[in-house]
This record gives C-alpha cells, structure tokens and sequence, in this order.
C-alpha cells in the first residue's frame, strides 16, 4: 500500500497551485461573492461574470475539466487521483470545478449511446447542470417511498407529482427525477430515472429559504446553500428517450449515482476546508498579546481536529482507489458520508468554543469574525448531515452492505 | 378555490399554480407567499401557508388519511 503521489503527480499540484495564484484574482473572487453555486455558475443564464467564465475557459485549455471521463465523451481519459489532486486543489481555492456532479456518473454507467454523447461533453463543459429530483415531503430519508408518478401516454410519459429540497433548481439547466413508473411492483422494484429540461412546461420552482438564509451567508461558507426547492409537476409531458436505463431499474441507477457522487476531493473537503481555514486564522491572529497559537487548550483542540480531517482525507483516498481499481464499492462512500460530515458538525461547535461569543455573530454584523463564516458553518454543518443521505440511513448501509446484516426492523410507533 | 386542510382558509389554487417569475435558466417559478400545495396519495392538496403543510406533514405525512 503506498500513501505517496507519484513525481508527475506532486508536480501537477505544483502547477495547478501557480495557476490559481495566478488566475484567482480578486477580480474572479469578487464575482463569486453572493453566489455559491459552485462552477454551475458557468451554465449559460446564471449570474457569473466574465472573469469567471474567462478563468473556466483557461482551465478547460489546460484539460482539468472532466479529467477521468472518456475522451470520447469531452473528457481526458485520466486516473481519478489525478483528477483528486485537481480537484483538491481548486476546492481550497473556493473554486470548484466538479460541474458533472453525479449526474454524469450515472448517465455514463446507464445512459445510451446517444445521452452519453448528448450530456456528458456538455456536463464536463458546465453548458448543463443537473438538479436532483430525488426527495419528497412524505418520504424524507425514506427515498424508496416516493410517490411522484410517470405514465405511459403514445410515445411520452406523463408525469405528476412534487419533490422537495432540489437544491440548484433556481439555476440548473436540467433535473434528473426519479418517478414511479410500476405502483403495483415492491417499493424499490417500481421507480425509474427521467433526465429533462427544466424549463419544459408544467415544471414550476417554489424556493424553499434554509436557516442560513437570514442574514444570507457569504461565499466562502462551506455547507449547504441558503436557498433549495420545492419542483411541481403538472402533467409534465417527456419522450421515452428521457428514460436513463431501463424502466423500473431507477432506483439501482440513482443510487449507484449518490454512492458515486459521494467519491471526491470537493465532497472531503466541505467538511475539512473549515480546520484550515481556523488553523491559519489562530496562527495569523494577536489579541493584546494573547496568541491563541500559543495556548495549550487551543492547540489540544485544533490537533484533535487535524487527526479527524486527515481521517476523512484517507477515507476519500481509499474510495477513489477502490473505483479507479473497479473494485466493489458497496459501503465506503456510505461511512465517508457519515465521518465528514458529522466531523465537521464536531469542527465547527469547537471553533465556536474557541472564538468564544463573536464566533455567534452572523454576516452583516460589524463585529463578526470573517463576515460570520463559522456562525453560518455551525447552522450548516447540521444540515450536512441530513443531505445527499442522512447519516442515519448511511449507518443502515454500512450495516447491510458492508457487515452482511439483515435489512432493520421497523420501529414500533 | 380549495379550503386549507388544516386551518380551513380558502385557497386560490390559481394563485398556487401561478408563475410569477422564471429562474437564471427560464423554468417557471411560483411566488412562495401564495401558499403552497402537496401531492399526497396521488391527489393535490392547497394549504394556506407553508406552517399548515407541515401541520399536515405531521399529521398525515406517514401514510394516515387526512
């Protein structure tokens, strides 16, 4: 087992090091500000400016766009630890560069010829962006559950239902929903995958506002956004040809999605960005001749945090080795989603104990610490824990998956 | 017009469905303020606010009939 990069590898971080403190300029930093869409901001009808867009178009010159897709699919056919360094990277920077999301996995494990060639170029380029119409009210962590319908009309489907908390509906081009297309089959043996345009009619977007929505949070705070969605689907009418895979097979494509998704530099380091952002923000900062670098409770606390983020790194590592190896990924991405994102609750209650009250202070107050970032990462680090899998159903997956345990009892009400 | 499950107002399901505005990309969007709805059991349900929903949410939201 080796833990080290490669030469070619240490010097393409170098290079993409120089790179950024080339190209993020201020400029491109100050077009961010108020947006945290990620690159999905490059997506044609956003509100990017032209240094952003100038600065994709220098990284896609240099092949760091979709670096372990195929070439025959826009990307660059590269190892994933490549495309980890890349990403890694970029991600320190506030500049994330993951726009085929995990949409594109999915298209590409069970898409046709056809939508791989259609999707997957334009994915990589950030021309597309895919919201995810996976949760319902009723449902909740329960995905399975869904009731959102798709039926059969001549050649379309015809669909009807809500889903909830589809984060990036507001400025994603495209939505991939998973529907009910068999009632009458076993819960999860009835569900399929649609990919459509989300300004096709009988769509409509209800922004549903997130508690770091009051003040608003500023750009540079990790969890979450302050805005999701509720999607409405009014006899929403789709060919055939937006079935992803077979029917009734979605909830195998979907998860096989999620779990994927949940591989990759940008994913570890929305929980882990914040340790280093406080390690560099308590060795920078003097306080009447008190160092907080100096006392020894703070430096037991930010050690502490240090080990656990190296524990998610190494836990991201492994995942991204069992796919680039097409290892069996069962349950890994599973116990990465319960350890980052429960470590960087952990991380942030303790930053808020070692800033001590100002910590509380939100954006917008004159006296917040770095425009209120750890308050909003407090609020959001909570929310993390519930998105893109609960950690609770996460545990359920390990338990299953990885320890050969029956599927749980359900609790008695 | 509907009535609100949970607190009996009348609902304008019009106004629910209604787009007031699109997003960055051109989808329609509906104005949050004028109340909200829920397909629950195959069938559209209009509540007067977003706190009536999740009344019913908690009421009827793992399977009961309203």
């Amino acid at each position: 087992m080796d833990f080290g990069f490669t030469p070619e590898q240490e010097a393409l971080r170098r290079e993409v090091r120089a790179f950024i403190a080339q190209h993020v300029t201020a400029e491109v930093v100050a077009e961010m500000e108020g947006h945290n869409e990620g690159l999905l901001g490059v997506t044609p009808g956003t509100s990017r400016g032209p240094a952003v867009k100038e600065l994709f178009r220098k990284i896609s010159e240099r092949g760091w766009l979709g670096i372990s897709y195929p070439r025959e699919y826009g990307g660059q056919g590269r190892d994933r630890i490549t495309q980890y360094i890349v990403e890694e990277e970029f991600a320190r920077a506030n500049v994330n560069i993951s726009t085929a999301g995990s949409s594109a996995p999915m298209i590409l494990a069970a898409g046709s010829e056809e939508q791989k060639r259609h999707y997957i170029p334009r994915l990589i380029r950030g021309e597309f962006s895919f919201a995810q119409g996976f949760t319902e009210p009723r449902g909740g962590a329960d995905l399975a559950s869904l009731q959102c319908r798709a039926v059969h009309d001549g050649e379309d489907y015809v669909i009807n239902g809500q889903k909830m908390f589809t984060s990036g509906a507001h400025y994603c081009t495209h939505l991939y929903l998973m529907a009910r297309t068999d009632p009458g089959a076993p819960k999860h043996k009835g569900i399929s995958v649609f990919l459509m345009r989300l300004d096709i009619p009988g769509i409509t977007v209800r922004p549903l506002w997130t508690m770091q929505n009051d003040p608003r949070a500023p750009t540079r705070t990790t969890y979450g956004q302050s805005r999701t969605n509720e999607v409405f689907f009014d006899d929403v009418r789709v060919p055939k040809t937006a079935l992803l895979g077979e029917e009734n097979k979605g909830w195998y494509i979907g998860s096989t999605g999620l779990n994927l998704d949940r591989v990759g530099a940008a994913r570890y380091l929305i929980s882990v960005l914040r340790d280093e952002e406080i390690i560099n923000w308590i060795k920078e900062n003097r306080f009447d001749g008190y160092s907080p670098a100096d006392d020894p409770a703070i430096r037991d606390k930010i050690a502490e945090l240090w080990i656990e983020a190296q524990v998610c790194r190494l836990m991201t590592m492994r995942s991204m080795s069992i796919v680039e190896h097409g290892g069996r990924f069962a349950y890994e991405g599973a116990a990465e989603k319960v350890w980052a994102p429960e470590h960087g609750a952990r991380s942030t209650e303790t930053i808020a104990q070692m800033l001590g009250p100002y910590a509380q202070l939100l954006n917008g107050s004159p006296r917040a610490i770095e425009k209120g970032i750890f308050a909003h990462n407090v609020m959001g680090a909570f929310q993390s824990q519930i998105n893109h899998g609960s950690v609770q159903v996460m545990r359920d997956q390990i338990a299953r998956r990885g320890l050969d345990m029956p599927r749980a009892r359900k609790a008695s009400r | 017009m509907a009535q609100c499950p949970m607190c009996g107002k009348p609902v304008d399901e019009a106004a629910v469905r209604a787009a007031t505005s699109q997003t960055a990309f051109g989808a329609r969007e509906v104005d949050p303020a004028a109340g909200t709805r829920q397909f629950h059991d195959g069938q559209w349900y209009y509540f007067d606010r977003l706190e009536c929903r999740t009344k019913f949410m908690a009421q009827f939201g793992t399977g009961r009939k309203p």
